[in-house]
């Protein structure tokens, strides 16, 4: 099973200490990009579940090509300690309850020093407390926990207890920590020298709102907070009385002059506060610049800003494209790098804050109003090049591909900047592939503003020179006349294509190119319109020889002959109307799926017109192989008591047509609004990655599943039992002569050269011994 | 560095419009280069005969009532001497010999007149043999000067010797109806097509002994007005009733092609050569009773353009050079089209002492030349030079700057106050994309509100618009009732658009009435 298509940004992105790699957390595992090529370097595995936070331990200047060591957090309870560069599992600390999020204060003087053993290093770990029942509202579910690293033991008792798990922020010289909960703030300041639980002490500041995130600044006692209205708090001199180390004499002569403290709420622990108020939404990030001259701000409508902290005045760096999540900054001053919603990381040269590389994942789900229950058009196949095509929030088509489980291109379908809206009234409502990729045609619906102005754009688009590149090639306004476009596919092997709306009519739509005329008049145009009883139209599929259309009436399937529009036959008819149609390959027969009330899934034979089989399934999508006649349904099972949950496991059932016996069953997790595809295997790629798939040419089911964190979103499943045997497996022998092999690949995904000495050199002795027996 | 790939801003954008057809194309490009303008010469009777002579300048002569005239083939100016007026009844089918000096012309009298063209003056020979009307006089066209063909009203075909006006040959009843079109050979001087009232073409020719019978006889099946041997000599056009026929005469009268594409009698045809001066190709030009001048490519046979006149055509000819398109019609009207010289060439005047006149030295920039700092700065990059392009700056509109800084009513009244109804409507869609329209709406203030109530005014019956505008026009007046009733300046634009509404709904209601009377003919058409 091959999985990709992880979710970067769950938590923060770490860099390296020569900032040459950025440290993501993707799911189970800590994938390493290179920052100059933007490319996936290795990745560490070990964790069983979602890593939440990467530690990277930092080192002196001259041994930054080698020591590269981090400690990692995950929700699996477990803390490891790792060498990134090799990479390898150095040491696994168990605790008991899942993590949020982890900071390590005062590494950084530990391994200066690099007397690792001398002295202990702790952990401040956020964790969820499970016990705790979920479904209480009052329970206090988030802890701040204390761990010695070192020794691999709790120390203390809790920091707080909060309502859930919060994100501890840390200052850079790791003094201060710092978590929000509701309307407070929590600092705590934790001693250098001499640790002890005690010593800690913690001050509260006061707001109005609920803070959404905080940090420190780097050397002044300034904190800024950011709220969910978008105000930013910035708090300076916080803590003098109750922080500082000197703090029990300081106290009584503070307390007098309490008009001094400006801004300041109740009888919080600062010098001032003021406020600063740009965003208009909820602030998501908050970052001094190392310097500390400026303050990075961003939220959900896009836009960085830098904020000069002396004079409040602002910088922007505007349509990013998606709400901003995490910023991390980098040694090396001129880099540092944006998480946006979108699951893009962008690495910005700083000072000019331009964009030098993006690494883009698999843009997540979005919501985008639903007019009607219409499955697996969220995504569109591209099988001669492997790539899935998704719409994203910002107007664009991405392509992703599958096999090399990265962004391939973003088509701008309609040029319009991405708005932070909750109900966007632009949108991408529906896009088809044609079969080889070489055309692709989208719907984009407006929205009618209280009655007015509503719009619907078919385009038509086709392909560049590269893969996932595409040109528009058609617009048109309206085509069916203000009714709501429900389907789309194209004929294969011709330039032909066929929408269908709820206005009770199909248009076959035709591609024109008149070369003799100098003036261009080549483009789509709209060959027959045809129309059943006036019922609304809901689905289309052209066979896969391109000689039939099918295009389904409500509940019943009318086949017609697209070259010369006419009704051949009609067959059905289903319980509830048909919202996908399927060819299976090259096969007679045909899948429909009908959901509603009364869902079914059903196969007909064109041959006698008939239903060969159904079930009453509640099926998400369908997949049909090219050749083979069989193929996939994904099935949500019903639940009996009330609606179904966002993350409704899902069973993937492969039948061959003419056997209502399954074939073989896959249980697959979050299956709500999913999609299934048959891919041909990567023929490029088999002998690399593919080698545990089959290597006999049989397609690869791919599954994609829409729900948010996407670990594992497609895999190719192991096929059915009476295959298993072609499968040929091929053993990775290691070699008697490991110097042969030790040093080749390519320089960057080698080991150091110091790990790379010691196993050589071990591997020569070890020869020398066995020829000495 | 790569290029920062973040997002540029985008300006809101109108619907694109389905392109329009070109209607320039080369063709019609073409005959648009012709300034047209009928001449005003107070002529009622009908221009029967349009002929251009075969030199240079091509000088031009046309037939109008008891007279030629001759126009000055460059100028298109009347010559001093015309018309010539030596005709005692109407004049009929002037005809140029190949050399251009001579002119014979027919008439009513049944009199062939020749005529000198350096001076005004009676005809220098008269040749008497019809009875009836002459409309067919014809000179050879290659290297004859002394024959001369003519065809009457008689029937009679006779061939003159003009010097001695004697008839070397004449065929009594050639037709067995009026004759009233000829065509001689462009390649040979004894051969001539004649086409008569009885639907046949004739073709004779003088060497032949038993000349009383035509070598080919063909038949096309109207009375023939107008026969065009091709320049090729091997295929002859002939006109009669509404079509156009081609013939292959090597081929012994075999029908090529028949072009209906005249509605009524096709009256007259000439030759002309379309496109570059020097060469081009040549094109069959047929007028028409119905008006229309249609050019006939004969190599595609298709018809490449066609242009309208407001007349019943009788005659054309087109110049030789090219330069000139001459339309007669049968109320006395002669259409010139000249065409529009681009750039009048600039003769050189060469003077025998240009060449010793010494070069003028080009001047060495010192610094003390505040050129010299200029120097180089409006070279030009060579084919080889690899250029770095400035990136274009993005001119943004007022309106777009405005949604850019997320100033809604500002950036709608900065559209409206501007003149584009298309931008305007896309800033309107824009604000529905952006959910706005409604609240910008209710927050104009009075002129604003005036001003939007103006172009609603103006364009909300546009088909273009109307989906759109018609149901913005009824929202406003619902939200801004109140400042509607109290305002006397909007109460104007209230009436206003309530004069539109209702010639709007006398319009549907009269396409309403065109549907009920079409929609039964389509009926009947579909079954």
């Amino acid at each position: 099973m091959i999985t990709g298509g992880n979710n970067f940004v769950s938590s923060a992105p770490v860099f390296s200490n020569d900032a040459k790699k950025l440290l993501v957390c993707t799911g189970n595992t800590v994938s390493i990009f290179s920052t100059d090529t933007g490319m996936l370097v290795t990745e560490l595995e070990g964790h069983t579940d979602l890593v939440t936070s990467v530690v990277v331990v930092p080192v002196a200047a001259n041994a930054r090509k080698f020591m590269c060591y981090c400690w990692t957090s995950s929700r699996d309870s477990t803390i490891c300690y790792w060498d990134f560069a090799a990479p390898e599992l150095v040491k696994k600390i168990k605790v008991q309850l899942p993590i949020v999020s982890m900071v390590i204060p005062h590494i950084s003087s530990l391994s200066a020093d690099s007397s690792e053993k001398l002295s202990n290093l702790y952990a401040f770990v956020s964790v969820e407390d499970i016990n705790k029942p979920a479904d209480q509202r009052k329970a206090l579910r988030g802890q701040i926990q204390i761990y010695n690293l070192t020794n691999s033991r709790r120390v203390g008792g809790l920091l707080a207890e909060t309502r859930r798990p919060e994100l501890i922020s840390m200052s850079s010289s790791g003094e201060f920590i710092g978590i929000k909960n509701k309307q407070k703030i929590y600092t705590w300041r934790i001693p250098t020298k001499e640790f002890k639980y005690d010593d800690i002490r913690r001050i509260k500041l006061h707001h109005t709102k609920k803070f959404n995130t905080l940090a420190f600044h780097p050397s002044e006692r300034i904190i800024a907070g950011g709220d969910v209205t978008g105000r930013i708090l910035i708090w300076r001199g916080f803590g003098k009385r109750n922080l500082s180390e000197t703090s029990r004499k300081l106290s009584a002569g503070r307390t007098n002059n309490e008009e001094g403290n400006p801004g300041v709420r109740g009888n919080d622990d600062a010098d001032s506060c003021s406020t600063w108020h740009w965003h208009p939404e909820a602030v998501h990030i908050l970052f001094f610049s190392s310097d500390g001259a400026y303050l990075y701000s961003g939220g959900k409508e896009g836009v960085l800003v830098v904020w000069q902290l002396d004079t409040g005045k602002k910088r922007f760096k505007p349509r990013l494209g998606s709400p901003l999540l995490y910023y991390t900054h980098s040694p090396d001053p001129s880099l540092s790098c944006i998480s946006c919603a979108d699951n893009s990381i962008h690495l910005i040269k700083m000072p000019s804050m331009a964009i030098v590389k993006s690494i883009g994942g698999i843009k997540l789900p979005f919501s985008f109003p639903d007019m009607h229950k219409r499955p697996s058009s969220d995504f569109a196949f591209d099988y001669s090049s492997g790539l899935v095509a998704l719409r994203t929030s910002d107007h664009c088509i991405q392509f992703f591909s599958l096999f090399e489980n990265f962004e391939v291109s973003q088509v701008q379908v309609c040029e319009r900047n991405f708005q932070p809206v909750d109900d966007p009234m632009v949108f991408v409502a529906l896009m088809s592939l044609s079969g080889d990729g070489s055309m692709m045609s989208t719907v984009e619906v407006r929205l009618p503003e209280e009655g007015l102005g509503d719009l619907i754009t078919l385009k038509f688009w086709a392909r560049g020179s590269r893969v996932g590149e595409y040109n528009l090639v058609t617009v048109i306004y309206e085509p069916h006349s203000y009714a709501e476009v429900s389907a789309l596919a194209f004929r294969s092997g011709y330039r032909m294509a066929v929408s269908t709306s709820l206005g009770g009519e199909f248009k076959v739509w035709l591609y024109y190119s008149d070369k003799q005329k100098d003036h261009q008049k080549s483009g789509w145009r709209c060959q027959s319109v045809g129309s059943y009883k006036k019922m609304p139209m809901t689905a289309a599929a052209f066979s896969a020889d391109g000689s039939v259309l099918a295009v389904a009436a409500e509940t019943v399937v009318t086949l017609w002959d697209p070259d010369k529009n006419a009704l051949v036959a009609v067959i059905g008819d289903t319980f509830t109307p048909i919202t996908t149609i399927s060819f299976a390959g090259k096969s007679d027969y045909i899948v429909t799926l009908s959901q509603g009330s009364n869902p079914q899934l059903a196969v007909w034979d064109l041959s006698n017109l008939s239903i060969v089989w159904s079930y009453k399934l509640r099926a998400e999508a369908v997949a049909c192989t090219e050749d083979l006649s069989q193929f996939a349904v994904l099935v949500l099972p019903e639940v009996p008591n009330g609606p179904a949950t966002g993350d409704q496991n899902g069973i993937i059932l492969l039948f061959d047509v003419k056997k209502p016996v399954p074939l073989a069953t896959w249980m697959v997790k979050k299956a709500k609004k999913g999609s299934l595809a048959f891919m041909p295997p990567d023929t490029s790629r088999q002998h690399t990655d593919v080698e545990d798939a089959d290597g006999s040419g049989i397609p690869l089911l791919v599954y994609i599943n829409a729900r948010i964190g996407y670990t594992s979103i497609y895999g190719e499943l192991p096929e059915f039992d009476s295959k298993k045997d072609e499968i040929q497996e091929i053993p990775f022998v290691p070699s008697e002569r490991p110097w042969e092999t030790i040093f080749s690949g390519s320089s960057h995904v080698l080991p150091p050269l110091t790990k790379l000495c010691s196993a050589f050199l071990s591997s020569l002795l070890e020869k020398r011994h066995t020829t000495l027996e | 560095m790569a290029a920062d790939t973040s997002k540029p801003f985008f300006p809101v954008e109108s619907r694109h419009r389905p392109r329009q057809p070109k209607t320039l194309t080369p063709k019609s490009r073409f005959w648009r280069s012709f300034k047209s303008a009928p001449l005003s010469n107070n002529l009622i009777l009908p221009v029967t005969s349009i002929e251009f002579s075969p030199l240079a300048p091509h000088d031009l002569a046309f037939s109008v009532s008891a007279s030629i005239h001759l126009y000055s083939g460059s100028s298109l100016t009347p010559k001093s001497f015309s018309p010539l007026g030596s005709f005692s009844d109407v004049a009929y089918s002037p005809s140029f010999r190949c050399d251009g000096q001579l002119l014979a012309a027919g008439g009513e009298s049944g009199l062939v007149q020749v005529f000198k063209l350096d001076k005004a003056g009676h005809a220098i020979r008269r040749l008497r043999a019809h009875s009836r009307p002459v409309h067919v006089v014809r000179y050879p066209r290659i290297l004859d000067k002394l024959h001369l063909f003519s065809g009457g009203d008689d029937a009679f075909l006779t061939y003159w010797d003009v010097p001695s006006e004697t008839q070397l040959l004449t065929v009594p009843g050639a037709h067995k109806d009026y004759i009233r079109a000829g065509s001689t050979s462009p390649i040979s001087s004894e051969v001539i097509a004649t086409g008569s009232y009885d639907h046949s073409i004739k073709v004779w020719d003088v060497r032949v002994s038993n000349s009383s019978s035509p070598v080919i006889n063909f038949d096309h099946g109207h009375p023939v007005e107008s026969v065009l041997f091709l320049p090729s000599g091997g295929l002859i056009a002939t006109a009669g009733g509404n079509s156009v026929k081609i013939w292959d005469v090597i081929g012994g009268g075999r029908l090529i092609h028949t072009l209906d594409s005249h509605n009524k009698t096709v009256t007259s045809m000439c030759l002309g050569k379309i496109g570059t001066e020097n060469g081009g190709e040549s094109r069959i030009m047929s007028v028409s009773i119905d008006g229309y001048l249609k050019c006939f490519d004969f190599a595609a046979l298709k018809v490449t353009h066609s242009m309208r006149y407001p007349a019943q055509l009788l005659s054309v000819g087109f110049s030789p050079s090219g330069i000139a398109r001459v339309v007669g019609t049968s109320n006395g009207n002669v259409y010139i089209g000249k065409k529009k010289k681009k750039d009048d060439e600039k003769m050189e005047i060469v003077d025998d002492f240009s060449a010793f006149r010494p070069e003028p030295k080009e001047k060495v920039l010192r610094p003390t030349n505040f050129r010299y700092f200029h120097r180089g700065q409006n070279e030009k990059a060579l084919q080889s030079d690899f250029v770095v392009k400035k990136p274009a700056k993005v001119k943004l509109a007022e309106h777009d700057k405005l949604l850019k800084k997320f100033r809604h009513k500002d950036a709608l009244v900065s559209a409206l106050n501007g003149k584009n109804p298309s931008g305007i409507v896309a800033v309107m869609e824009e604000l529905v994309a952006r959910k706005k329209l409604v609240k910008c709406v209710v927050n104009l203030d009075v002129d604003e509100l005036g001003l939007l109530l103006g172009f609603l005014h103006r364009n909300a019956t546009l088909p273009r618009y109307a989906r759109f505008l018609m149901g913005l026009a009824k929202k406003v007046i619902e939200l801004r009732s109140e400042d509607l009733q109290s305002s006397e300046e909007l109460r104007v634009h209230v009436r206003n658009l309530k004069r539109m509404v209702a010639e709007e709904i006398k319009i549907q209601r009269s396409l309403q009435e065109i549907q009920g009377m079409i929609s039964p003919l389509l009926a009947i058409a579909g079954r």
